[in-house]
Order: structure tokens, then C-alpha cells, then sequence
């Protein structure tokens, strides 16, 4: 029984998930790095960065780079959780209920010594659930006032323009915050507490399993876990999300192209002020 | 026989020689007491028997002396109460000190074809004394300029006139005067006077030629004396705010007129500073579009922000400077720029706003992600100790 439970694995992400998951931590890390020397110009770690960089106006286009990369992803993660909620009819088990606070309590209570049992989850647990949702915020306010940044001539045209100085402290205090959850809460969670490493394979082990998601066990034994409709069902639901996917798509890509594009912020060479004549003797006085 | 017929041919020659003798002895023993007491900044080469001040006086006092070169007029009196002025006559330097090709008259003919060809001959003398300024000048936009073949470009005596030059740095102090650094921007208008005409109209050069307030920059505070370098370089123009901040960041000085000395932080933790600041270390050459002091504040027409007419605290006023790079500007993008001001409730509050709000909830979010993790490792720990199993 022990061997069973060690060797019989359940898929836990499938690869697209996989792939999105490494695109979101290069994006991710990307990000993170080349703010340091923006955030921390006066900073030994901002300067070694800049250093290998090339300088600040390479290291912006990195970072702008990266960031497109992330908007992409973001633009791919929506139109996939369409689909799965949508055409496959997916439980939506990301979303947060009130079960996740109890959770979270009764593990706290639980490692501190007030209950004897640890909580029994589901699919995700108040944990991943609480990241997930932590990367929602994060992305939504650094995308909001990554554009007024990009774009502060579009973005004064309509908004008062002490929210481009505002976004950038929101940018930069919502940046420190998102880096270190990451290293404290996902580097914690996930590889130091134990190395789970479903994200690269996919798979979990019933051990795992049982530990980490007993109730998502219990579905899947039970066989009422996310149940594949009939083909039909399919293709007749994919015959409408695929036009309001592409109606989709091609809004988001508006959005994105037009977050890059929507304005020439500055001029990149500037014509040097014109100094008066420089040499103009005195006439002598007659 | 040789004697009598010098006697008899130079019979009134010799009371002059004498009288001369005499008086050159007595010069000398002067300038020796002097010497003494006075320290000397350099110690020129002397000629053996030079003829005294006095000597060459007796005749370029006289009016009338001037001689044609060229075209030119050379002037040639010199006036005696205004060479006594000078720090030159206080030094007790010779005319023959400077003017070493002449001891005696008649003189020797003069080659050069006009004024400034002369001048040329002439100014080299002044590294005998003056060696460090010399030299330094070898380093400056007017010798390159020179070399590059325009003798209009300033040498040392279009700024410091021998005759009448007098003593610009205080005997002791070696510090310059007061009275030197107001007259600065007139020796530098001679020149440069419509850049003069600017200064004069701006806070810093009202102030110093209204006010003899010596508190603000005169030409050299930003252009530097003698290796004076060329300023519409790159790297002239990436360093001006660290330029500026000498002394808009020197409490000593800004103080006094309640300005604050926050301007450089302010800059560098805004967009334009942070790469400035980022670009200046890395590529000190390397020109950007960013913006320093002088591109908003102006250059030799610097006025006080609150200027009704060109200040740039008025949003208009400021949109101007904007457009110069964001050419699509509108009349809400400058205050974009939060104008040196650290967010408070007066000044851009919702950015101080901001601030506060990540102040406490950064800790908040990780403080509590902290707690909990340690109490997952406590429990870890605990469990391994009792032997149980951990879920």
C-alpha cells in the first residue's frame, strides 16, 4: 500500500500551465532585477546590475521587454481560464471562499499547538490561493501604473498629473512587496519546506497528494472531480468561445500594442539650448 | 689721457651716472627691506642692473607716447597712480621684469605687425611668476581656441591688465576678495557680453551686481579660472547638477534665503534625475535626453521660480520647458514633475498618500507571511522532536 501511494501519480498541471508558469518567473525575475538599479539607483547591487546591463537606457528596454512578456502571459492565462471555465466547465477552485480563512486559521492554530488536526484541502489550498490572488493585485497595479509611467503624456490628458509621480511610488512599494512575499511566502512554500515540484513535471504522488490535497484525492476517487464533457458538448461550446476568445484576443492585443505604442513620450535627441553668441566684444565707449 | 677725454666729453654724463647709481642702490635696498617683510608669491628672474620703475616712468608718464603697429595704436603711458595701484607695483615687480628685452633707450624696434600680434610676444613672460595659472590655461577652451588659430580667445593679459591689475586674493587669506569676485563678470563681459547682458538680468547675477552679494556663483564658480573648459559638452552638461548642488545643497549658504537644500535628491529620486544621476556614472560622455538643472531653470538667465514672467513654479511657464522634449505635452503633465518637493499633505498628496499606504501594509502582508512561516518551521520542529508524524 505504501509503495502504491509513492508510485501512483495524478497529474497536476498540464503543460501549458508548466509553460506559463516558467514564462511568469523569467518575466517575473526579469522584472524585479532591472528595478533594483531604478528603484535603488545610489544602491552596489542597482550599479552591478546597471553595470552588466549596459547602462539605464538598455536596462528600461529589458524591463519593458520583460514586461510585454508579462502582459502576454497574463493575455494567454485569461483566454485558457476562459476555455476551462467556459467550454470544459472546470470547478472555478482557485476562487477564494470563506473555507480558506478557516483553513489558514486552523493551520496557524495548528502549528502553534491549539488543534491536533492540520486542515484537509482541496485542489489549492489557502496558500496557493493566497498567492495566486497576491500576483492578481500584484500584476493589475503594476500594469495600471506601469502605464502611466510608459505613457505619462496620454495618461495627464485625463488624469491629474500628480498620479504619474503616485504610480511610480505605487510601482515601486508594490515591487518591493511582491519580491519579497515571493521570496518569503512561494521560496518558503514551495521549494524549503519541501521541494514540490509538480510545477516542472506536473505530477503529484497519492503520498503528496494526501498530504497536500486530500479532499482533491477524495474527488478524484470518488470520480466527481472536473468530469471531461461529451465531445459534442465541446465543440458546440467551442463554436461560442472561440469568436468571443478571438474578439478577445484581439482586444487584449490592442491593449498591449497600444500600451507600447500609444505615445512618443520624449524626443530622443534633443536640439542643445542656443547660447547667445559667445564671443561679443565690448564696443569701446567713444 | 683716456680718462681726461672721457671727462671732458661725458662731463655732465657723469652726475647722472652717479645720481642713477645712487638711486637704483637706494631702489634696491628698498625693494630688499620690502621683500622682507612681505612674502612673495614668486620670485621672477631678475636682470643684472635693470633700470628702476621710476627710470621708465620718468618717460611713459608722459602723455603722447602711444605708437602705431599696423593699424593699431599701442598705448604706451602708463599711469603712475594706478601702476602704484596695482598688485604688481605692491610686489615690487620691474617693468623690465615683464618687458625683458628692454634696459635701455633707446628700444629695441618692435616687431610685431599689430596690437595682438604684440600682445602675443609678451604674455608668455607671465608663466615666469605665474607658472600654475600658466600652465592651467594651456588646459582651457581659450588655448584651444587659440590653437585653433583665434587670437581673439582670451590670454592672460585680456583678463588681468599688468598695469592696473590689482590684488584679487586677500595677502593672508589667499582667499579671493569680495571686490575680485564682483568685478569677475566684467572682465569675463569684455568678451562675452551678451552672455554678460543675461547674467546681469538673473537672480544670481542681479544679486551680485545690485547687491555685491557674494553669496552667488560669478563666471568662474561654474566655468572654473584659467583651465576654464568648454560647457556645451556631454559631460559639462551631464555633471551640471552635481554642478549646481555645490552650493544648492550647502545649508550655509542657502539658508539665508530659505532655500531648501533638498534640490538634488528631489531631482535624482524623480524619473529625469534617476537617470542622469545612473547615466553620469556610467557614461559620463554619453549624451541623453534627459534634463538637468539648466534645461528648466535656464543658464545664464536663471530667474527665481516665482518670477511672474518667465518663474518656472507656474504650470505654463513650465509646459514651455516640458514641450522642449515632450513636444505633446498638456497643460497637466508638468505637475507630473513634483518640483522638488517631497510628498506631503500640502505638496502632492496622493503620492505621500502612497507612501504611507505601502509603509504599513508592506510590513503588514510580510510581516504576517513571516509569522506564519515560522510557525510552520516551529511546528516542524516540534513534531521531529516528539517523533510525529508532520501532515
Amino acid at each position: 500500500m505504501s509503495k502504491k501511494i509513492e508510485t501512483q501519480t495524478y497529474e497536476r498541471f498540464p503543460v501549458w500551465r508548466r509553460i506559463e508558469h516558467i514564462i511568469m518567473v523569467l518575466s517575473f525575475s526579469t522584472l524585479g532585477l532591472t528595478g533594483i538599479p531604478q528603484k535603488y539607483p545610489s544602491s552596489t547591487a542597482g550599479a552591478a546590475i546597471l553595470q552588466a546591463l549596459g547602462g539605464i537606457e538598455n536596462l528600461r528596454f529589458v524591463h519593458h521587454t520583460a514586461a510585454i512578456i508579462m502582459m502576454f502571459g497574463t493575455a494567454w492565462h485569461i483566454l485558457v481560464m476562459g476555455y476551462s471555465v467556459f467550454v470544459m466547465r472546470d470547478k472555478m477552485s482557485m476562487l477564494p471562499s470563506l473555507q480558506d480563512a478557516k483553513d489558514g486559521i486552523q493551520a496557524l492554530f495548528y502549528n502553534i499547538g491549539f488543534v491536533k488536526e492540520y486542515p484537509k484541502m482541496g485542489r489549492y489550498t489557502f496558500e496557493e490561493k493566497l498567492e495566486y490572488w497576491a500576483f492578481v493585485w500584484g500584476a493589475a497595479v503594476m500594469g495600471a501604473t506601469g502605464f502611466l509611467m510608459w505613457n505619462p503624456i496620454t495618461s495627464t490628458r485625463y488624469l491629474p498629473g500628480e498620479f504619474v509621480p503616485a504610480a511610480k511610488a505605487a510601482h515601486g512599494g508594490e515591487a518591493v512587496l511582491a519580491v519579497l512575499a515571493i521570496i518569503i511566502w512561494h521560496i518558503y512554500g514551495v521549494h524549503i519546506k519541501r521541494f514540490n515540484k509538480a510545477m516542472f513535471t506536473g505530477l503529484q504522488t497519492e503520498a503528496e497528494m494526501l498530504h497536500e490535497h486530500p479532499l482533491e484525492l477524495d474527488e478524484i476517487k470518488a470520480g466527481s472531480a472536473n468530469r471531461r464533457p461529451d465531445r459534442a458538448t465541446i465543440r458546440k461550446r467551442q463554436m461560442i468561445y472561440f469568436p468571443i476568445a478571438a474578439f478577445l484576443t484581439l482586444g487584449m492585443l490592442a491593449g498591449i500594442i497600444g500600451f507600447i505604442n500609444v505615445e512618443e513620450t520624449a524626443l530622443t535627441t534633443i536640439e542643445p539650448l542656443t547660447e547667445p553668441q559667445i564671443y561679443v566684444p565690448q564696443t569701446p565707449v567713444p | 689721457m683716456r680718462l681726461g677725454k672721457q671727462i671732458r666729453s661725458t662731463h655732465s654724463g657723469i652726475s647722472l651716472r652717479a645720481s642713477l647709481t645712487l638711486l637704483l642702490g637706494l631702489l634696491f635696498f628698498a625693494y630688499a627691506v620690502v621683500s622682507f617683510v612681505t612674502p612673495v608669491q614668486a620670485a621672477p628672474v631678475y636682470q643684472e642692473n635693470k633700470p628702476a620703475n621710476d627710470f621708465c616712468l620718468a618717460c611713459h608718464q608722459e602723455d603722447g607716447l602711444d605708437f602705431k603697429l599696423g593699424k593699431d595704436m599701442i598705448p604706451a603711458t602708463i599711469n603712475p597712480t594706478q601702476f602704484g595701484n596695482s598688485v604688481h607695483s605692491d610686489e615690487g615687480i620691474m617693468c623690465v621684469d615683464c618687458h625683458t628685452d628692454i634696459n635701455d633707450y633707446p628700444h629695441p624696434k618692435v616687431k610685431s605687425k599689430n596690437a595682438r600680434a604684440f600682445s602675443f610676444t609678451l604674455f608668455v613672460v607671465c608663466k615666469q611668476c605665474h607658472e600654475d595659472q600658466f600652465l592651467k590655461v594651456q588646459d582651457s577652451v581659450h588655448q584651444r581656441a587659440i590653437d585653433g588659430g583665434n587670437t581673439n580667445a582670451a590670454i592672460c593679459t585680456d583678463c588681468h591688465n599688468p598695469h592696473t591689475q590689482g590684488r584679487l586674493t586677500g595677502k593672508t587669506s589667499g582667499e579671493l576678495t569680495p571686490a575680485a569676485r564682483v568685478h569677475i563678470p566684467l572682465t569675463c563681459s569684455k568678451c562675452h557680453s551678451v552672455i554678460y547682458d543675461a547674467y546681469k538680468t538673473s537672480v544670481h547675477g542681479n544679486a551680485l551686481t545690485q547687491e555685491k552679494n557674494t553669496d552667488v556663483p560669478t563666471c568662474i564658480d561654474c566655468h572654473g579660472v584659467h583651465n576654464i573648459q568648454k560647457p556645451t559638452t556631454v559631460s559639462f552638461r551631464n555633471s551640471t547638477p552635481f554642478l549646481c548642488a555645490k552650493c544648492h545643497t550647502d545649508p550655509a549658504i542657502m539658508d539665508k534665503y530659505g532655500i531648501t537644500t533638498n534640490v538634488l535628491n528631489s531631482y535624482v529620486a524623480d524619473f529625469h534625475g534617476t537617470t542622469v544621476k545612473l547615466f553620469e556614472e556610467e557614461f559620463p560622455g554619453q549624451p541623453t535626453n534627459k534634463p538637468v538643472c539648466t534645461d528648466c531653470h535656464g543658464v545664464h538667465n536663471i530667474s527665481k521660480v516665482d518670477n511672474p514672467k518667465t518663474g518656472i513654479a507656474l504650470r505654463e511657464n513650465l509646459l514651455v520647458k516640458c514641450q522642449r522634449c515632450h513636444p505633446d505635452a498638456t497643460i497637466d503633465f508638468p505637475s507630473a514633475w513634483m518640483s522638488h518637493y517631497e510628498p506631503s499633505p500640502e505638496h502632492y498628496p496622493i503620492v505621500y498618500a502612497v507612501n504611507l499606504f505601502y509603509k504599513f501594509f508592506i510590513p503588514a502582508v510580510l510581516g504576517g507571511m513571516i509569522f506564519f512561516v515560522l510557525t510552520d518551521i516551529f511546528r516542524r520542529i516540534v513534531n521531529s522532536i516528539k517523533g510525529v508524524k508532520h501532515v
